[in-house]
């Protein structure tokens, strides 16, 4: 599962185990013991005024980094996100020990003076894998480091602080002061740049990110703006400068339990991977899956391609094959069971943000999701299967032709010929009338000839149809019914050959059943295109009371229309009346 | 009289060719093509041109596209397609609103040589030649109330022989009757289906095929 979800990151985090149960009290044993030294400090301070607020608000901006660290650190073990708040909270403590009266800790306090700000831009620039993705922001970093660690360092060998630290190598106000304003100044910007990152990171992710994730980066920029407001207030000395001090240092404090809500939140949307099983359970279709799966990642943009290793492509539900490269804001998910490929989820790239979420789901669904797989499989295969159909229709049907184009081009004209040749003889034997009552009898059997070559030649293939097309064809075929026929025919253009032959042959066919069965005494043939589609109508005023399940010379005029993705439909009810209704699409 | 033949059959068009010549006609031109025949129709303006209704590179209407532009552009120019199949709805395709030198008959009927003459000179001269498959099938279509009814037996006789574009004479002499009779056979016929009595020969097939297809 661990695996699946670094997978599904697309990242190359490291796989960690969960931290020890002892490891985590540990440090949370060691987070409330520098709670309170904390405190202990603050009272016991000769030069702290306000020492329970002081260590009221120390406590706020450092517990809380400490607890949700601890929780980040075993929920997502692969993340160093957690580590990294934990050290925050740490460093921030330390920084704390300017409370204390002895030379040592004050000084080694003032060394910290700095990097709270900097862990905090460094831990929000890293949020959420723990690592730092961007040249742009492990510059950020980076600098934030060398002015919140480096300058400090030079600032307190300036003597920058009253009384002196045991840095202070010389005492020169002025340059502590100027040095002082850089790291201040610097950092502020920092602060900025990197609510400009954060900016930019929530544009690229695009769509609305679940709401936590926005919270959380809301809070995070909030904190930054507020420490660069903090240190340009205390730069220029705005006298807001204490009030500013306490919404930055609520604001930072806000942070952790915007990222505490998330895991909740992110608990709680496993709780809907127990709804996911139960309908899962369901057996449910491959479309109830997907949505499904949408529900329970809250992702209602999810879709499914499922993998047919024998076509070597990616279908969706439809077995259309579909494309699996992930667009912009757009992320896949490879989904396998029992070590065998079977679909690709492909989600909002924010669900990242959640990837044991992705990877519970994932997991849970991978044998509803085979099982939608195999239907998906036999809709490709029903598809190809209809293509294989229409083709063996199509082979078919031009074999048929070129038959009939033989017998046109070969026996046919021959027979005329030879005709022709007897016609002559017959002229040039002007007194001899045996000979000529003989020559007219041949003639009269190659007519006769001819005449049954045409209806094979016709039963081959209507050449009408492919040479004049459906309406000039239908004209002949219903003058020739046994019973009066009214004919309509509103098709503007040719249609494609097999569409007008299918048509042709649902005419012909039916125009004979009227004959054998109805016992009508007129039809109506209606032909008409709507919307992609030819629709051909046969109605009869007969007794009715066919034989609707479509005895054999129906059934192969249906398997025709079904064969170009068609329908016949048949109505015989037995007070009387027929209908038959072909509808085959004209592509 | 001269004629032009587009048909692609070497056979055929050599056997139309010989038929033609023997009964004195000039076959001033034969081509295999569609394209060949409008160049030569244009060229030579024939009497006549004899079309195959199926003609290369498709053979699907190329021949009655041809008859059709040929009726159209050459009206002196008398048009007869031959074909090996005849269908109602290309007769009235062809015919369009005039019968005027126009035919429109199955191969088979060259063998007939007389007939088949008589028909090209009637072409020729601005008659017409209706296969006499096209008018049994438009008298036998059924109808819900017969209009063909009050015809006697002959009568119907001498309107599909009418249909089919004969003279009154070409009619006489094939029932064996009188002038006299058939033009009396005639004019009944034209007041029993209530239809104008037309001037010329053409006028009336088409008057009567009309009226048979509707």
């Amino acid at each position: 599962m661990a695996t699946m979800a670094a997978d599904a990151m697309g990242t190359d985090t490291e796989i960690r185990d969960p931290p020890s149960s002892a490891t985590l009290l540990v440090v949370a044993l060691a987070g409330a013991a520098a709670a309170a030294i904390s405190v202990f400090l603050a009272f016991a301070s000769d030069h702290l005024d306000d020492p329970a607020v002081r260590a009221l608000l120390g406590i706020w901006i450092t517990t809380p980094y400490i607890a949700a660290g601890l929780i980040a650190w075993w929920r997502r073990p692969d993340s160093r996100f957690g580590l990294l708040m934990i050290v925050a909270g740490f460093a921030t403590f330390l920084n704390l020990l300017t409370w204390a009266n002895s030379l040592v800790l004050y000084s080694i306090g003032h060394a910290f003076d700095f990097l709270p700000p900097v862990l905090l831009i460094h831990l929000i620039l890293t949020f959420p894998t723990g690592r730092l993705e961007q040249a742009l922001e492990r510059w950020i970093v980076a600098a934030a480091y060398v002015l919140g660690v480096g300058l400090a360092l030079v600032r307190l060998m300036l003597g920058g602080v009253e009384p002196p630290t045991l840095f202070q190598v010389v005492s020169d106000p002025v340059a502590a002061l100027v040095v002082e304003r850089i790291v201040l100044l610097g950092l502020s910007a920092l602060c900025l740049a990197g609510v400009g990152v954060l900016a930019l990171r929530r544009r690229e992710r695009g769509r609305p990110l679940r709401r936590w994730v926005a919270l959380l980066i809301d809070s995070f920029a909030f904190g930054l703006l507020m420490i660069a407001l903090l240190y340009m207030a205390g730069t220029f000395g705005w006298p807001a400068f204490e009030s500013i001090r306490r919404m930055a240092f609520f604001v930072i404090g806000v942070a952790p339990f915007a990222f505490l809500i998330g895991l909740l939140q992110d608990r709680l949307a496993r709780s809907s991977i127990g709804d996911l099983m139960v309908d899962l359970q369901k057996g449910p279709s491959p479309g109830d899956v997907s949505a499904a799966l949408a529900r329970a990642l809250r992702d209602p943009s999810l879709t499914l391609a499922f993998w047919l290793p024998e076509f070597g492509r990616y279908v969706d539900l439809d077995g259309q094959p579909v494309d699996t490269t992930a667009g912009t804001g757009r992320a896949s998910t490879p989904i396998d069971r029992d070590g065998t490929h079977v679909a690709m989820l492909q989600h909002d790239a924010a669900l990242r943000d959640e990837p044991e979420l992705l990877a519970a789901v994932t997991a849970g669904a991978g044998m509803a999701l085979d099982n939608a797989r195999l239907q998906a499989e036999l809709r490709a295969r029903v598809d190809e299967l209809r293509g294989s159909r229409a083709r063996i229709l199509e082979a078919g049907q031009q074999e048929r032709q070129r038959l009939e184009r033989n017998l046109h081009d070969g026996a046919q004209q021959r027979l005329i010929a030879l005709s022709l040749e007897l016609g002559l003889l017959e002229e040039s034997v002007e007194g001899d009338s045996e000979t000529r009552e003989r020559l007219d009898r041949a003639r009269g059997e190659i007519a006769a000839s001819l005449e049954e070559l045409r209806d094979v030649a016709r039963g081959l293939h209507p050449a009408v149809v492919s040479g004049h097309g459906l309406a000039v064809a239908l004209e002949s075929l219903t003058a020739r019914a046994p019973v009066p026929v009214r004919l309509s025919v509103a098709v503007e253009h040719r249609l494609p050959e097999t569409v007008e032959i299918a048509a042709y042959y649902v005419v012909s066919e039916s125009l004979v059943n009227v004959a054998k069965h109805a016992n009508a005494s007129g039809a109506t043939v209606e032909v008409r295109t709507a919307e992609g589609r030819v629709v051909i109508e046969v109605i009869d005023d007969g007794i009715g009371g066919a034989d609707t399940e479509l005895g054999s010379g129906l059934r192969g005029l249906a398997d025709r229309v079904e064969a170009l993705d068609g329908r016949l439909r048949m109505w015989s009810p037995p007070s009387g009346g027929t209908r038959l209704r072909a509808e085959i699409p004209c592509k | 009289m001269q004629v032009m033949i587009a048909e692609d059959s070497v056979l055929l068009r050599e056997g139309l060719s010989r038929l033609l010549v023997e009964n004195g006609i000039d076959v001033v031109g034969s081509c295999t093509n569609a394209d060949a025949l409008l160049r030569g129709v244009r060229g030579f303006q024939p009497d006549v041109a004899i079309v195959d209704i199926r003609l290369p590179p498709t053979y699907n209407d190329e021949g009655l596209q041809a008859a059709i532009e040929i009726r159209a552009n050459h009206p002196s120019v008398g048009v007869l397609v031959l074909s090996q199949y005849v269908e109602v709805g290309l007769a009235m395709k062809l015919l369009a609103d005039s019968a005027e030198g126009t035919g429109y008959l199955l191969k088979d009927r060259i063998s007939d040589v007389k007939e088949f003459i008589s028909a090209v000179r009637r072409v020729a001269e601005g008659g017409s030649a209706i296969d006499p498959i096209i008018v049994s099938t438009l008298l036998s279509k059924r109808r819900s109330n017969d209009p063909l009814a009050p015809l006697t037996p002959r009568e119907r006789e001498v309107l599909e022989l009418m249909a089919e574009g004969r003279s009154n004479q070409g009619i006489a002499n094939k029932l064996v009757i009188s002038l006299r009779a058939v033009e009396k056979y005639v004019s009944s016929i034209f007041s029993k289906l209530d239809l104008p009595s037309s001037s010329t020969e053409s006028r009336r097939v088409l008057a009567v095929l009309l009226y048979l297809h509707a």
